[in-house]
């Protein structure tokens, strides 16, 4: 296997990959259907104005009560809270749509459909379909981080904003290979089409910096189940809390999970092909 | 069907049906569960690292471990999804062959609710009795009194969260955005019903709207309830009159959004 899945533009001796173009023709169609329904584009807005209020309001209760969060001040939370954000944005645009409905197809069998074509089945359920109107979620989660930083009066450097895009880039893909490991589960219990259930219950862990949790929970976000590596990593980057070398580190974290992600869909998919005959 | 001996019969027989049905899908319903009780594990996380410093507001680590205990023991037996079922139904036109039927679709839901609950409730119950038997924090005083007043207040919950669920899900006969609502209302019950912190831990003016409005009853109430927050005489007597009175609002709420819906609903269909 050649190919990347990173959809980065990577050549493959002079030549696009087939696939990249498959993937240009599968969002230009998504984002002209999308385009029709532009009344989603103001209730998608709303709701993430929504979910970013009550996000504020209930950082506002815990620190009523407390003046750092697991040793982080509030300004510092908030600007995790506008990188929380904008990965969610990547999560609904991309993910959600795409690779979160294998476990659907699994279970109905619609997945044939997919291997049947001559392309990178990962790479074509993974980011067949693109709901653009979420990617406003990325540009509000994004303000919000600035401004929280404006608010702490830290200008990030040259340095820790190239260390915030690689450890953000590799947020994306630590929560891509968690998706495709959840997914993977689909090929064993097939009856269970709510997986993506998982993810979300995951996901609510990554809405505060991890030292605010015990100890446990601290060890297994850091080392198991990589929560830390979506939020609180690329937040400390760019606040200065951790320096710049923590961009390195994050994309070595990404690249070993992606590599266990890709191994897994591999072994998932003979079973799959196994059970159908 | 008349009499009770007859309706005992019919919920026998529609209960049993959604028992067999979710048997079926246990191991999503077990996803759900555990989804259902992300959200206040988290919260008493970072309450727990909060209130390391000391007591906040008169809530020590236990009793923020006790209140949330039985937050997702409470939640879980009063949630209700019926919002998201009715507006399938609606749209998708599953409630034709319902409406069909010689019986109001709405005692197929409540059958569903009891099921559901019974099945899930047990669970979480277990669970907190696993935990309580290993950590001292999660225990509760035995008060068998309180127990049972408390039991009260959760089946007034229940029954108010299916009638909110289950009126604005009804709401899907004008709107395609009723589950929206459901969500927005959600959002809100985070802080008012108390589902983000008890309410005694909110700004007064904030937890004062929660005891006017509904939201305290949804949750608030038989959590305190439970742990004995609520103290005896007037405090609990005030709290289960405004149960009653919200729960009286919601079941005629329901009733009018039915009996228009519906009428809208048949000149829709000819």
């Amino acid at each position: 296997m050649t190919t990347t899945t990173a959809g980065r533009g990577k050549r493959e001796g002079g030549r696009v990959p087939r696939w990249l173009h498959v993937l240009a023709a599968l969002w230009r169609l998504n984002v002209a259907e999308e385009l029709q329904y532009r009344a989603n584009f103001f209730a998608s807005v709303l709701g993430t104005v929504f979910g970013i209020g009550t996000a504020l309001l209930t950082l506002a209760v815990f620190f009523r009560h407390t003046t750092r969060l697991g040793g982080w001040d509030y300004w510092e939370v908030v600007v995790l809270l506008g990188v929380f954000n904008a990965l969610t944005g990547v999560i609904e645009a991309v993910l959600r749509p795409g690779i979160g409905q294998l476990a659907g197809e699994v279970r109905s069998g619609q997945l044939d459909l997919v291997l049947s074509r001559p392309v990178d089945a990962q790479a074509f359920v993974s980011f067949r379909r693109l709901d653009i109107w979420r990617l406003t979620d990325v540009a509000l989660g994004l303000g919000l981080a600035a401004y929280a930083l404006h608010r702490l009066g830290h200008v990030p450097s040259a340095l820790e904003l190239a260390a915030f895009g690689v450890a953000f880039a590799s947020a994306a893909v630590v929560v891509y290979a968690i998706w495709v490991v959840l997914m993977s589960l689909a090929f064993w219990l097939v009856a269970v089409e709510n997986l993506s259930v998982l993810f979300d219950a995951l996901y609510e862990g990554a809405r505060y910096p991890v030292s605010a949790y015990p100890g446990v929970l601290r060890f297994v976000f850091v080392y198991l189940v990589p929560i830390a590596w979506t939020t609180t990593i690329p937040a400390s980057a760019l606040t200065g809390r951790l320096g710049p070398g923590i961009g390195l580190v994050a994309a070595a974290v990404a690249i070993a999970a992606f590599a266990l992600a890709r191994w897994l869909w591999q072994r998932a998919l003979k079973r799959y092909t196994g059970a159908s005959g | 069907m008349s009499g009770f001996g007859g309706w005992i019969r019919t919920y026998a027989a529609l209960i049993r049906n959604a028992w067999l049905v979710d048997l079926q899908y246990r191991a999503a319903i077990g996803l759900w569960m555990l989804w259902g009780v992300t959200e206040p594990a988290i919260a008493l996380g970072i309450w727990w690292a909060i209130a390391g410093a000391g007591p906040v507001a008169g809530y020590a680590r236990g009793d923020f471990v006790r209140y949330f205990f039985a937050l997702m023991l409470v939640n879980q037996l009063t949630i209700a999804w019926d919002s998201w079922y009715l507006d399938r139904w609606i749209r998708e036109g599953d409630l034709n062959f319902r409406l069909a039927r010689p019986l109001n679709p709405v005692h197929e839901a409540v059958a569903d609710n009891i099921a559901y609950k019974a099945r899930t409730g047990v669970v979480i119950l277990a669970v907190w009795l696993l935990a309580a038997a290993v950590w001292p924090a999660a225990r509760m005083p035995i008060q068998p009194t309180r127990w049972a007043l408390a039991v009260l207040a959760v089946v007034g919950a229940a029954m108010m969260r299916f009638f909110i669920s289950f009126a604005t899900g009804l709401l899907a006969f004008w709107t395609t955005r009723a589950t929206a609502i459901m969500e927005l209302h959600a959002g809100v019950s985070l802080f008012l019903a108390g589902r983000i912190a008890p309410l005694a831990l909110l700004p007064p003016a904030v937890a004062g709207i929660a005891g006017v409005l509904w939201f305290r009853y949804m949750l608030a109430f038989p959590i305190d309830l439970l742990t004995g927050a609520v103290p005896d005489g007037d405090a609990l007597r005030r709290g289960f009159a405004g149960q009653i009175i919200w729960l009286a609002i919601w079941f005629a709420a329901y009733r009018v959004a039915w009996s228009r819906g519906i009428r809208r609903y048949g000149a829709v269909g000819g």
